[in-house]
C-alpha cells in the first residue's frame, strides 16, 4: 500500500488552530446575530461569548500571519496551488462539478493537479472572505477610530460575510471531511496524518498523484 | 397610551440650561467634579457634547450679525424616532419602543456593543467604557407613565419645552411657525412630523433647519438592511444545507473503484468495486 504525504504537520497544525477559531467565532457570533438566542442564553453568557469571540478573532488573524512569517515557502506553495491558470481539464472539471455533486457522482471527472479548479475557487474565496471579515471585525472592535458610516457598513458587511463564509464552510466541511460519499477518507488529510492513499490521490488529483508517484520524494510504502 | 411628544420651540428658548440640570438631577447623572474638563471654544455651550451621563444639552450656534448675535439654540437629545436606527441595529433587542413612542434602552439587556452608537443618524447614544453600556434620553418614561411631564419639560421657565399628545404638539408647532413667518422669520420650519417615520421630539426651528444644525431628511442608511440580511442569510444557509443533503442522498450507494498507478509503464489501473 502506497501513500503520498500531502500535508505537513505544520500545515495540519495551522488548519487545526484555524478550525477551532473559526467554529468558535461562528458559534459566538450567532449569539449576537439572532437576538432571540441572546435573550435565551442571558446577559452573562452573551458577554462571555463576546470575550471568547475576541480571543478567537485574535487567533484567527494572528495564526495565518505567523504561519506566513515562519514558513513563507509554505505560503507561496499554498498560493500557487490555489491560484493557477486553468487548462482544459480544469475548465472541464468545473463544468462537470455540480452534476457530479448532485447526481450521485456518476460523471467521469478529468484528472486534476495539486488542487482541483473548484478547490481553488472555494478555498481562495474563503481566504479573501476571511480577510474581509477580519478587517470589518477590527473596525467593529474599535469603532472610536473610524467614522460612524464606516462602522455602520462594517457591522452589516461583517454579518453578510459570516453568512457567505457559512455557505462556503458548509460545502468545505461536506467535501473536506468526507461526508460526501466519493470523498470518504478526506478528513484525515488535514485532521489526521496528512497522508493520502495512492488510490484516493489518483481519484481526486490524478495529474498531481502521478507526478508525486514518479518523483517518489513524498511517497510512503507500507 | 396615546403617542406623545416633546415640543421644543427654539424661538422661546433662552438657553438657561435648566433642562440640562433637571435631566441630570432626575436621572441621577453626575457632572464632572473638576473645572478643567472642557476646552474653551468661545461658545457659551456647555458641555460641548452629549455623554453617557449627559443625555440633554442645548447646542449653541452663535452667528455674528451686523448688530448682535443670532443664537440659534437647539435642544440636542434623543428624537425618539418611529423608525429608530438604534433599535434596528441592536443585536440583543435591548432597545425598544414604548407605547407612547419613547425609545428606551433596557440596561439589563445592553451589552455595550456600540452598534446603536454607529447607527444613530443624530449621534445620540453614548457608550460608557467603565460600565460597558450605552446611555441616552428615555424621555423620562418613569415620569410620563405616571402622568408627569419629562423632567426637562417640567423645569422650562419660558415654555420652550412642552409635552403632550403628539398630534397636539404638531398643531402647536405648526401654528408657531406661521406666527414666526408673519413676524419676519421667513425660514422658520417645523421638524419631526415625517422624518424617520415621525419623531417624538418636535422642533420649531426659528431660522430654518440648517441654522439650528438639524439634518434635513435624515436617513437610516445601511442599518435598515438587517431586515433583509437576516432572513436572506437564513435562507442561504438552509438552501445550502438542503442542497448538500440532497447530494448526500444521491451519492449514498456510490462505490468508487480502486486506483493504482504503474509509473514505469505510465499505466493507470482501475479495479472496479462490485456494486
Amino acid at each position: 500500500m502506497r501513500y503520498i504525504q500531502r500535508h505537513s504537520a505544520f500545515a495540519r497544525g495551522l488548519h487545526w488552530i484555524h478550525t477551532i477559531a473559526c467554529l468558535s467565532l461562528f458559534a459566538t457570533g450567532l449569539i449576537l446575530f439572532i437576538p432571540s438566542v441572546a435573550a435565551a442564553v442571558g446577559m452573562a453568557t452573551v458577554q462571555g461569548a463576546r470575550m471568547v469571540h475576541r480571543v478567537m478573532a485574535v487567533i484567527f488573524i494572528v495564526a495565518p500571519i505567523a504561519a506566513i512569517i515562519i514558513s513563507p515557502k509554505g505560503f507561496v506553495h499554498l498560493w500557487k496551488s490555489l491560484f493557477f491558470k486553468w487548462d482544459a481539464d480544469d475548465k472541464e472539471f468545473m463544468a462537470k462539478f455540480f452534476p457530479y455533486l448532485f447526481f450521485g457522482a456518476k460523471q467521469h471527472m478529468p484528472p486534476q493537479k495539486i488542487n482541483k479548479s473548484g478547490q481553488g475557487v472555494a478555498d481562495g474565496a474563503l481566504i479573501f472572505l476571511s480577510i474581509a471579515i477580519s478587517i470589518t471585525g477590527v473596525i467593529i472592535w474599535f469603532p472610536e477610530l473610524f467614522s460612524a458610516g464606516i462602522v455602520r457598513w462594517s457591522i452589516m458587511l461583517h454579518s453578510g460575510l459570516m453568512v457567505l463564509i457559512g455557505v462556503f464552510m458548509l460545502a468545505h466541511i461536506y467535501l473536506g471531511a468526507g461526508i460526501f460519499q466519493p470523498y470518504r477518507g478526506s478528513g484525515k488529510l488535514m485532521f489526521g496524518d496528512g497522508r493520502v492513499s495512492e488510490s484516493d490521490a489518483l481519484y481526486h488529483w490524478g495529474t498531481w498523484a502521478k507526478e508525486e508517484l514518479k518523483k517518489g520524494d513524498n511517497v510512503i510504502a507500507e | 397610551m396615546a403617542e406623545t411628544a416633546i415640543l421644543y420651540d427654539s424661538s422661546k428658548c433662552t438657553a438657561c440650561k435648566g433642562c440640562q440640570v433637571a435631566c441630570k438631577q432626575w436621572n441621577q447623572l453626575p457632572s464632572p467634579l473638576t473645572n478643567d474638563e472642557y476646552t474653551y471654544t468661545e461658545s457659551f455651550q456647555a458641555p460641548l457634547d452629549l455623554a453617557p451621563n449627559t443625555w440633554l444639552i442645548i447646542n449653541f450656534r452663535e452667528e455674528d450679525k451686523e448688530i448682535g448675535i443670532d443664537w440659534n439654540f437647539m435642544r440636542n437629545s434623543c428624537f425618539h424616532c418611529t423608525e429608530a436606527a438604534c433599535e434596528m441595529a441592536c443585536p440583543v433587542g435591548a432597545i425598544s419602543h414604548k407605547d407612547n413612542g419613547a425609545v428606551v434602552i433596557d440596561q439589563e439587556k445592553c451589552i455595550g456593543c456600540r452598534y446603536c452608537v454607529a447607527a444613530c443618524p443624530f449621534s445620540v447614544p453614548r457608550w460608557d467604557e467603565a460600565k460597558n453600556k450605552t446611555f441616552k434620553c428615555w424621555q423620562c418614561f418613569d415620569r410620563t407613565s405616571a402622568e408627569r411631564q419629562p423632567s426637562c419639560v417640567s423645569t422650562c421657565p419660558t415654555g420652550a419645552l412642552e409635552y403632550g399628545d403628539r398630534a397636539d404638539m404638531l398643531g402647536i408647532a405648526r401654528e408657531r411657525v406661521d406666527q414666526l413667518k408673519a413676524a419676519g422669520y421667513d425660514k422658520a420650519e417645523m421638524y419631526g412630523e415625517k422624518e424617520l417615520g415621525g419623531l417624538h421630539t418636535i422642533v420649531v426651528a426659528q431660522r430654518g433647519l440648517e441654522a439650528h444644525g438639524l439634518i434635513r431628511d435624515p436617513k437610516i442608511g445601511i442599518t435598515d438592511f438587517w431586515q433583509f440580511l437576516k432572513p436572506l442569510g437564513g435562507l442561504g444557509i438552509a438552501a445550502t444545507t438542503a442542497g448538500l443533503g440532497f447530494s448526500y442522498l444521491m451519492a449514498l450507494g456510490y462505490k468508487r473503484g480502486e486506483y493504482s498507478y504503474d509509473e514505469k509503464t505510465d499505466t493507470l489501473n482501475v479495479k472496479e468495486v462490485e456494486k
